[in-house]
């Protein structure tokens, strides 16, 4: 016990001479202290943004909804380019194929989409128009905040009512109730008959600015790009009960897809058909890169820190070297002499890691506010830049404390 | 009759220099008793020095044997020759060898730290041999505000606050005036009659007569090894 309470007592007169050290060469002590300060501060707001970007993800796909497969008429982007004769076909029987025929689906939401440009006095907005059935707001969790959704009755009279998003309502109404208005989309009227729930935005990505109109009415009144039959769609969304019968239902759609326009064996399939549990996969990948990439530049600042420590912790061993020699002529063991110069940088890299840590707290907290980008820094982050700055402190303060204990007492005694 | 405090016996130390060998010290054999007061005199470039500096267990020797209160220093590793450094033997250096910008106080303390004192006891006992060399007023002055005698006693201080069994010293005086220099002699020998061995290198030949003894070294070997006659006492200050 007493033996461990020296033991400590012991580092607390290393912390003292490694302070008084320091202060000696102020200037030079909070130089490279500034080295390692840089490289913790990169390496945690590296780490916070890249955690921000997946958490922004998880949410852009959560807005997606759960458990649905996305079909498109055009090959699989990981089998080349796409060339205009690969492009497929989609159509609203196929949907109402897919709900019959494929186990699990529990909704079948056919779209077409195109750009649009909307007016109302004064004001205009471009945006993208989803044409769409009831169905689109079940399967992709899309309810309206005011006003209705679209009904089977609207689809059915191709009804020129229009449900619109936040930002576009912000755009053509400003404080106004949007619901009940008129506004002209491709100089065609239609009523404003509801507000899309707000689903925020992620990544510079605004889910708030698009319309829903009915399928039938796009179709007629705004399709701009010509499509090859009277009930082609630009996609499908394919809900599922659950995730099992999503992963099941996936193959299933590709090969009935296959067989409904002859493909023939070993062409590849027109169609693509991803799952938003893909997409996730995916995309989750596709951050994690990018947090290991952004991790690695800011890990190289941290590297240059400690050889800034390493450098002049050998420049210290150098000058005190007479000092040293009279340490060991006092009783100073190798170990008394090596902890010492190990606690100087220790002191040096904790010190760095403290400020960084906290101006990355900071500047994570500044981004967030400014960029609308969540950049958490969590206890984690926090307790790894500490034990990275001792690791650091270690890693390259042993190496001259090291080569400072193995001085012999009378070499160094004699230096000047 | 109690052993021999340093006994040496064909005690060598060569250097290599530009392939040739130098035997700085070659083939010392000697005792010093407890209490003995010795003057260890020669040119520069002698041996002197390599001698102090292997009976200090600051340098190995090449052979031979050297007995440190009856411990053969071959079989000790470097930890060991540490501790013996710090427990028996008190260094004073020409040059004071002071740390900077640190208390009188905190430099007497520092052998302390090396043997495992705590901070208190650290204090009280240094603070106890600054007021016996008469600094009990110059505690928390560093080394840049005390005159050189005052740093040497200072030296002096911290080389007998672990209560060593001698007290090495290499040319203490060669950096004081003469008033000052008798002033430390003065205190060497109030030590030696308290019963501290004390062994001196010097090339003056009138700071070895404050000694007892007087050996001398030329070309690494001891050429005289005689009491001194005519012993000068000098007035403690």
């Amino acid at each position: 016990m007493s033996k461990l309470l020296n033991s400590i007592a012991g580092w607390g007169v290393n912390i003292a001479i490694a302070m008084t050290a320091l202060r000696t060469n102020l200037m030079r002590s909070i130089l490279t202290t500034l080295g390692v300060m840089i490289g913790v501060f990169s390496v945690i707001l590296a780490v916070a943004v890249g955690n921000g970007a997946q958490v922004s993800v998880t949410q852009q796909i959560a807005t997606l909804g759960s458990n649905m497969a996305i079909v498109v008429p055009q090959p699989d982007s990981g089998s080349g380019p796409p060339r205009s004769t690969d492009r497929g076909r989609l159509t609203e029987r196929d949907g109402r194929a897919i709900l019959r025929q494929v186990s699990g689906v529990s909704a079948v939401a056919p779209q077409i989409r195109s750009s649009v440009q909307l007016v109302t006095p004064g004001r205009s907005a471009t945006t993208q128009a989803t044409g769409a059935t009831p169905e689109y707001g079940i399967v992709s969790n899309v309810t309206a905040s005011e006003g209705r959704f679209l009904t089977d009755g609207d689809v059915g009279a191709a009804a020129r009512v229009v449900v619109i998003g936040q930002t576009v309502a912000d755009k053509l109404f400003a404080d106004a109730n949007p619901v009940g208005e008129t506004v002209r989309i491709n100089r065609v009227p239609f009523k404003v008959i509801g507000l899309l729930e707000s689903k925020g935005s992620n990544l510079g990505n605004d889910n708030d600015d698009q319309i829903v109109v009915p399928i039938t009415t796009l179709r007629q009144r705004l399709q701009t790009t010509a499509m090859q039959g009277p009930d082609d769609v630009t996609l499908l969304f394919v809900g599922f009960e659950d995730e099992d019968s999503l992963l099941a239902g996936q193959q299933d759609i590709k090969r009935m897809l296959r067989d409904r326009y002859r493909v023939p064996k070993g062409r590849i399939s027109p169609f693509t058909v991803r799952t938003t549990t893909e997409i996730a996969e995916t995309t989750g990948q596709v951050t994690q890169i990018f947090q290991a990439v952004l991790v690695a530049i800011a890990s190289i600042s941290l590297l240059v820190g400690g050889i800034g420590i390493m450098n002049i912790m050998l420049v210290s061993v150098t000058e005190r070297t007479r000092e040293i020699g009279l340490r060991m002529a006092l009783g100073a063991k190798r170990s008394d002499i090596r902890n010492q110069f190990l606690v100087e940088a220790a002191v040096l890299c904790v010190i760095g890691g403290a400020i960084g840590l906290t101006l990355a707290v900071l500047a994570a907290a500044v981004f967030q506010q400014v960029a609308d980008f969540p950049a958490p820094v969590g206890l984690d982050t926090a307790l790894m830049s500490v034990a990275f700055s001792a690791i650091i402190g270690i890693l390259f303060g042993g190496y001259p404390a090291i080569r400072a204990s193995r001085l012999s007492p009378i070499e160094a005694l004699r230096s000047e | 009759m109690t052993a021999p405090l340093l006994e040496t016996h064909d005690l060598v130390k060569d250097y290599v220099i530009g392939g040739e060998v130098l035997h700085a010290v070659n083939g010392v054999s000697l005792s010093i008793k407890r209490g003995e007061f010795v003057a260890i005199m020669g040119a520069s470039g002698s041996g002197k020095s390599t001698f102090m500096n292997m009976i200090g267990c600051l340098d190995v020797p090449t052979s031979g044997t050297l007995l440190l209160d009856g411990i053969d220093t071959k079989t000790l590793d470097s930890d060991a020759l540490a501790e013996i450094r710090n427990r028996k033997i008190g260094f004073v250096f020409q040059q004071f060898n002071l740390l900077a910008r640190t208390s009188a106080l905190d430099n007497v303390a520092v052998p302390l730290i090396y043997a495992g004192l705590g901070y208190t006891e650290r204090r009280e006992r240094a603070q106890a041999k600054l007021e016996a060399m008469g600094l009990g007023n110059r505690l928390q002055n560093t080394p840049a505000k005390l005159s050189g005698g005052q740093q040497q006693r200072v030296a002096i201080a911290r080389a007998l606050v672990t209560d060593p069994l001698m007290l090495l010293a290499d040319e203490p005086t060669g950096a004081l005036d003469t008033q000052t220099s008798l002033d430390i002699m003065g205190i060497f020998q109030k030590l030696n009659d308290e019963g501290i061995t004390l062994i001196v290198v010097t090339h003056e030949p009138d700071i070895a007569e404050y000694a007892e003894r007087r050996i001398v070294f030329r070309d690494g070997r001891v050429i005289e090894d005689a009491a001194v006659k005519s012993r000068r006492r000098a007035v403690a200050g």
